[in-house]
C-alpha cells in the first residue's frame, strides 16, 4: 500500500491530495478490491406517477409555461427508469405528459463507448385570454374583415366593432425534438452530433399602421428552426480539442401578413401588408483547445471559430396598394451575407501556491456584406416618400482584454484585483471608437469554516472618441441626444456577499447587497443615469433529522432619470423612474424517517411597482399612477407510502396575480388604435391534485450478501 | 428619490470598508500544521459499506460513477472505488484508540479539511478533458466553488443536471437572480421549464458572463433564430446587443423590457415631433388617451423593433 507522509502547510497537503488520484492508481494494490458486496445497477425498475389535477378557472397566465390555462381536469403522468445491462442502459424520463408543458427523454449507451439520447418537450406560452379582434384569418398570413364591416376615421365610429369582436386567445406553442449521440472510438477521441428541431406556431401580437391610425393584429406564427451540433474532440491527460460545426436554418412559413383595414384610409389602401421574419441560415465551425502545462499549473485556452449568417428571402413589393405608383425594386432580394468571427486566448496560471493570475483576450467581429442599394420609402402603404434611404449594414467588432490575480495572504484572507478593457468599434454609428476601462478589487475573510465575508468593488470609465453629430443630424436626432449605448458611462459597483454556517447549529444564514451607480454625465438629452441597488437574505433551518424550513428576501430597486426636448434643442421635460421589485419565499419539508407521510410546502410573493414621474415645459409636473404586480404562489406536495411499492399523492397549486397596467387598454379607448382589448391579470386559481405513484423492479438498494 | 438609493449605497460601502478593513485587525498567518496521507484501505468498496450502508451512501451505484463496465469510472476495474473521490480512507476505516475520534475521510465528508481546491482535483483528475480544464481560472473556480457545491453524486438523478430542478441549486448562490427569476416578465425558470445552463456553462468556456454561446444576441438566436436576420433595414442596438433593451432574467416591464416604453424608446430616439414629446398622465385613458403612451406606445406603429426586411421598412413600420 501506498504510504505517503510528509511535513508541509496545508496548501502542500492540498497539492498532494490534488496529487493524489492521479498518482495513487499506479501504486495502489487493489487486486483484493473485489467490490463483493457492491449492489451494481442490474434490471429493470421504474417509477410512474399517474393522477388527475383539477385547476378551479381559467387563466392564461396561470397556464404560461405550465400548461393549466383552462379549467377543467388535466391527466397527470410523471415517471422515470431504467433498464440496465453489463453495462448497456436505457434511461426513460417523462413529465407532464397530459399537459402542453410536456417532456419526454430516453437516452441509452454503453458508458464510455457510446450514447444515443431522443427528447421531446414542449413549451406552452400563453398571453392572453382576455383579447377580442374583428379580424378573421384566412390563410396564415392573411386576415380579413367581417363582410358587415363599416370602415370609420376612429375606433369609437366604428358602429359593427362590438357585434363583429371575437374572442382570440393569445398564445404559442414549441416544441423541440431533440436527436443526439456521441461515440468513443478509444480514449483520445470523442466524436458527437446533436439535432434540434425547433418549432413554434400559435397566436401572437403585431401591430401596425395604416395612414394616421394603427391596428393591432392577430398574427399566426409559423416557425420551424433546425440545428445541427458536431464535433469531434481529442483528449489526452494534458490536453483537449475540439472541431465542431454549428448549423442553425430558420423558416418561417408566414414571412408576411396581410390584412384589411378597419379605418378609413388613403386611396386604394384597404388592403395593407407587412413583413414579418425572412427565412435564415447560419453555420460556423470553431477549433477550441485547452493545454495543462504541469509547470506553474497553467492551463491555455484558445478558441477560433468562423461563421456565416445568409438570408435572401425574396422582398415584397414596396406596397400593395394599387394606387400609390414607385419605382421598380433595386433588388429582388437582400441576397445578405453576415461573417462572424470571434477568436480567444487565455491563460491562467498558479505560479506560486498562494498566486493565480489570468490574461484573456477575445475578438469579436459582426461584418455585415449585405449589398447597399437606394430605397424609395411608401409610408403605411398610404404614400410615397419620394425620398431615396439607403440600408445600412451595420457591422462592428469588439476587443475585450482581461487580467487579473488573487492573491492567498493566509487560510483566512484572500485579496483579488483585475482590470479589463474593452474595445467597440462600429460602422455608420454616432459613435465609431468606444473603450471601456474596468478595475475592480476583491477582498473575501474566511476567518473559519462557518464564515465566509467577500466583498467587492471597483468602477468603470466608458469614452467614446467624438459623438458624431453630423450621422446624428442626417437621422433627424437631436444633436444633443446621447444615446445610452453609444454614449460617455462612468460606472461604480460594489457588492458583499457573508454567508454563515455554524457546525455546531443547523441553521445557515447569507446576505448579499450589491449597487451599480451609472453616470452619463455628457448626456444633456436622453438617459443621464441608473442605480441599481439588489438585497437578499437567505435563512435555512434544519429543524430536526426529518423537518427543515428556509426564508428567502430579495429586492431589487432600479432608478433612471432620462432627459427629453420637445423643442428640439436644449433638455426641456424629464422623467424620474423608480422599479422596484420584493420576493419574500418562505417553505418547509417533512420526511420523517419512520413514517408514511411525508410533505412540503413553498409560498412566494413578490411584489413590483414601477413609479415615473415626469416634469415637462408643457406639461408640468405629471405622474403616471403607479404600475403593480402581485403574485402569490403556494404549493404543497405530500405522499402517503401504502406499501413499498405503492405511494398516493396529493399536490396543490395555488395562485394570485393582480396587475395594474394603465398601458393595457379596451378596444376603443384610442381613437386612432384598434387593440386586441387585453386586460391586466387578475386571477385566483387553485389546481389540486391527486394520484398514486407506483414502483416497478428494487426500491431499496441493498449490499450483496 | 435618489436620496434612499445614496443611502443604501453608503450603507454597502460602510460594508465593504469594514471588509476590508478587518485585515489589518485580524490578520495572522497560520501556522503549518503537520500532515500526512494516510493508507489506502485494505479491501476498498467493501470496507466502506462494513458501516456505509445506508440508502444515501449505495444510491452511487445507480449513477455513472459506479459502472465495473467503463474502465474510467470510479468503480472500473482496478479503480478506487469510494476512495478513488474520498481519498485514502486507511486511517479512518482502521482501528481508533479509545477516547480518540476517528480520523475523518480526506474529501467529501461533514469533516473533511481538504481544501475546495484539493476536492476539486479528484473530480477533474477524471473529467479534466471534458470540463476540467476549461474550469481552470473560470469565475466559479475564482469563487473557490467546489463541484460539490452544485453537484450531488449519490442520487441517481443529479438535481443540477435536470432543468426542472437546476436553477434552485444555482440559485442557493445567486440570490439576486433568484428575486429576478420572480419578476412578472421572466423567462420560465421559475416553472422549471428553462434552465441557466441554457444560456450558460457554469464550467466556464468563455469569458463573456458564461454565457453558452460565442455572445449575447448568439446566445438567444439558439431559441430566438427568428430574430437573427441580418434584416435589410436592422435596428443598430438590437443587432449588437440584446440586453441593450431586454433583461434576460426578468423585469417588471412586459417583454422582460428594461425600462417602460416609451421612455426605452426616448432614450436614444429624439427626433423632431412626437419621438421628443414627453408622455405624461395627459395621454392616459381617462384623460386624452395617447396613441404614443398607451398599447404598446412607440410599437403600436413601429413593431418591428428587431428589424424589417420589407422595402418600405426603414422606420420599422412595415
Amino acid at each position: 500500500m501506498l504510504k505517503l507522509k510528509m511535513k508541509s502547510g496545508r496548501t502542500l497537503v492540498a497539492a498532494l491530495v490534488l496529487l493524489a488520484p492521479a498518482i495513487s492508481l499506479a501504486q495502489v494494490d487493489t487486486s483484493e478490491w473485489a467490490c463483493e458486496s457492491c449492489p451494481f445497477d442490474q434490471g429493470y425498475r421504474a417509477e410512474i406517477d399517474v393522477g388527475a389535477t383539477n385547476v378551479s378557472d381559467d387563466a392564461a397566465r396561470f397556464g404560461n409555461y405550465t400548461g393549466y390555462d383552462e379549467k377543467g381536469t388535466y391527466a397527470d403522468v410523471n415517471g422515470q427508469g431504467r433498464y440496465a445491462n453489463e453495462g448497456y442502459r436505457v434511461d426513460w424520463y417523462v413529465e407532464d405528459l397530459g399537459l402542453d408543458s410536456r417532456v419526454v427523454e430516453i437516452e441509452t449507451g454503453k458508458q464510455g463507448v457510446f450514447g444515443f439520447n431522443v427528447g421531446y418537450r414542449d413549451l406552452p406560452y400563453r398571453r392572453f385570454d382576455t383579447t377580442s379582434t374583428v379580424f378573421n384569418p384566412t390563410s396564415g398570413d392573411t386576415l380579413t374583415l367581417p363582410g358587415s364591416w363599416v370602415p370609420a376615421s376612429t375606433t369609437g365610429g366604428m358602429t359593427q366593432l362590438s357585434s363583429s369582436l371575437q374572442q382570440r386567445m393569445i398564445g404559442t406553442d414549441r416544441q423541440i425534438v431533440d436527436i443526439g449521440g456521441n461515440w468513443q472510438p478509444d480514449d483520445a477521441f470523442r466524436l458527437f452530433a446533436d439535432f434540434r428541431r425547433q418549432t413554434r406556431d400559435g397566436v401572437d401580437i403585431t401591430s401596425a399602421g395604416s395612414y394616421t391610425q394603427a391596428a393591432f393584429l392577430p398574427r399566426w406564427i409559423d416557425y420551424e428552426t433546425d440545428q445541427i451540433d458536431a464535433g469531434v474532440q481529442y483528449r489526452s491527460d494534458s490536453m483537449s480539442v475540439t472541431l465542431a460545426y454549428y448549423g442553425s436554418f430558420f423558416t418561417n412559413q408566414n414571412p408576411s401578413l396581410t390584412w384589411e383595414t378597419p379605418f378609413l384610409t388613403a386611396p386604394g389602401g384597404t388592403s395593407l401588408r407587412t413583413a414579418r421574419e425572412p427565412d435564415n441560415d447560419f453555420s460556423q465551425v470553431s477549433l477550441s483547445g485547452k493545454y495543462h502545462l504541469a509547470a506553474g499549473n497553467t492551463v491555455i485556452a484558445i478558441l477560433a471559430a468562423s461563421g456565416r449568417g445568409e438570408q435572401n428571402a425574396d422582398f415584397l413589393p414596396y406596397t400593395i396598394n394599387p394606387d400609390v405608383v414607385t419605382s421598380a425594386l433595386p433588388r429582388s432580394s437582400l441576397d445578405a451575407k453576415v461573417d462572424t468571427f470571434n477568436y480567444a486566448f487565455t491563460v491562467t496560471s498558479r505560479p506560486l501556491d498562494k498566486l493565480r493570475v489570468k490574461f484573456a483576450y477575445r475578438y469579436d467581429e459582426r461584418d455585415n456584406k449585405a449589398p447597399i442599394s437606394d430605397w424609395e420609402r411608401v409610408i403605411v402603404d398610404a404614400i410615397n416618400s419620394r425620398e431615396t434611404e439607403q440600408n445600412v449594414p451595420y457591422s462592428y467588432d469588439r476587443l475585450h482584454t482581461i487580467v487579473s490575480g488573487e492573491y492567498t495572504l493566509s487560510r483566512k484572507w484572500r485579496l483579488a484585483a483585475g482590470y479589463e478593457r474593452k474595445e467597440m468599434n462600429r460602422d455608420y454609428q454616432e459613435v465609431a471608437e468606444q473603450i471601456t476601462d474596468l478595475g475592480w478589487g476583491q477582498v473575501r475573510w474566511q476567518p473559519a469554516a462557518w464564515l465566509d465575508i467577500r466583498a467587492k468593488g471597483g468602477a468603470s470609465q466608458r469614452g467614446i472618441d467624438r459623438y458624431n453629430d453630423t450621422i446624428a443630424v442626417s437621422l433627424g436626432q437631436n444633436p444633443l441626444m446621447r444615446k445610452y449605448n453609444l454614449a460617455y458611462r462612468y460606472r461604480e459597483f460594489g457588492e458583499v456577499v457573508a454567508a454563515v454556517s455554524p457546525l455546531e447549529l443547523p441553521v445557515s444564514f447569507s446576505v448579499s447587497a450589491l449597487f451599480a451607480d451609472d453616470d452619463y454625465k455628457e448626456s444633456l438629452v436622453g438617459l443621464n443615469g441608473a442605480e441599481e441597488f439588489r438585497a437578499t437574505v437567505d435563512i435555512s433551518w434544519a429543524v430536526s433529522e426529518s423537518a427543515s424550513v428556509y426564508l428567502v428576501f430579495g429586492q431589487d430597486r432600479i432608478d433612471a432619470h432620462q432627459t427629453g426636448s420637445e423643442q428640439f434643442g436644449f433638455w426641456d421635460w424629464s422623467a424620474f423612474h423608480e422599479d422596484d421589485f420584493d420576493h419574500t419565499g418562505v417553505g418547509m419539508t417533512w420526511r420523517p424517517r419512520d413514517s408514511r407521510f411525508d410533505m412540503s410546502f413553498d409560498y412566494n410573493r413578490g411584489t413590483g411597482k414601477t413609479r415615473i414621474a415626469l416634469d415637462s415645459l408643457s406639461g408640468g409636473p405629471s405622474t403616471l399612477p403607479t404600475l403593480e404586480s402581485t403574485l402569490d404562489s403556494a404549493h404543497v406536495e405530500a405522499s402517503y407510502e401504502f406499501s413499498d411499492r405503492l405511494h398516493g399523492t396529493f399536490h396543490l397549486r395555488y395562485e394570485r396575480f393582480d396587475l395594474k397596467d394603465w398601458a393595457l387598454v379596451s378596444e376603443t379607448t384610442l381613437p386612432t388604435v384598434l387593440t386586441l382589448g387585453a386586460q391586466p391579470y387578475d386571477y385566483d386559481v387553485y389546481a389540486m391534485g391527486i394520484g398514486i405513484r407506483y414502483r416497478f423492479g428494487d426500491g431499496t438498494i441493498s449490499l450483496v450478501e | 428619490m435618489f436620496m434612499k438609493m445614496s443611502a443604501r449605497k453608503t450603507a454597502v460601502l460602510a460594508m465593504a470598508l469594514v471588509a476590508i478593513a478587518l485585515p489589518a485587525v485580524t490578520c495572522a498567518q497560520t501556522a503549518d500544521d503537520e500532515a500526512e496521507l494516510p493508507d489506502y484501505s485494505r479491501k476498498g468498496a467493501d470496507t466502506c459499506f462494513q458501516c456505509h450502508d445506508d440508502q444515501v451512501v449505495l444510491a452511487i451505484f445507480r449513477t455513472k460513477h459506479a459502472m465495473p463496465q467503463d474502465p474510467d469510472s470510479p468503480f472500473g476495474h482496478g479503480q478506487l472505488q469510494c476512495e478513488a473521490c474520498h481519498g485514502p480512507a486507511g486511517d479512518h476505516a482502521g482501528r481508533v484508540r479509545r477516547g480518540n475520534e476517528r480520523p475523518p475521510i480526506p474529501a467529501f465528508g461533514s469533516m473533511s479539511k481538504t481544501s475546495v481546491a484539493g476536492q476539486n482535483a479528484y473530480c477533474t483528475a477524471c473529467h479534466a478533458p471534458d470540463t476540467g480544464f476549461a474550469w481552470h481560472g473560470s469565475s466559479h473556480d475564482d469563487d473557490t466553488i467546489s463541484c460539490a457545491d452544485c453537484h450531488t453524486m449519490h442520487v441517481e438523478r443529479d438535481p443540477v443536471l435536470a432543468i426542472s430542478t437546476q436553477a434552485d441549486v444555482c440559485f442557493d448562490c445567486h440570490q439576486q437572480q433568484r428575486t429576478q427569476a420572480m419578476k412578472p416578465y421572466a423567462h420560465p425558470v421559475r416553472q422549471g421549464k428553462m434552465a441557466c445552463t441554457s444560456c450558460h456553462s457554469p464550467h466556464g468556456d468563455t469569458p463573456e458572463r458564461l454565457l453558452a454561446g460565442n455572445s449575447v444576441n448568439g446566445t438567444c438566436y439558439d431559441c430566438h433564430a427568428e430574430l437573427r436576420g441580418p434584416y435589410l433595414w436592422e435596428h443598430a442596438p438590437a443587432t449588437e446587443d440584446c440586453s441593450n433593451c431586454h433583461n434576460p432574467h426578468g423585469s417588471t416591464q412586459p417583454g422582460m423590457l428594461t425600462m417602460r416604453a416609451p421612455m426605452l424608446c426616448q432614450s436614444c430616439h429624439s427626433q423632431v415631433g412626437h419621438p421628443s414629446l414627453p408622455q405624461d398622465a395627459r395621454g392616459l385613458a381617462d384623460n386624452m388617451p395617447s396613441e404614443l403612451l398607451l398599447g404598446q406606445s412607440c410599437l403600436n406603429c413601429h413593431d418591428q423593433v428587431h428589424g424589417s426586411n420589407h422595402p418600405s421598412g426603414s422606420k420599422l413600420m412595415r
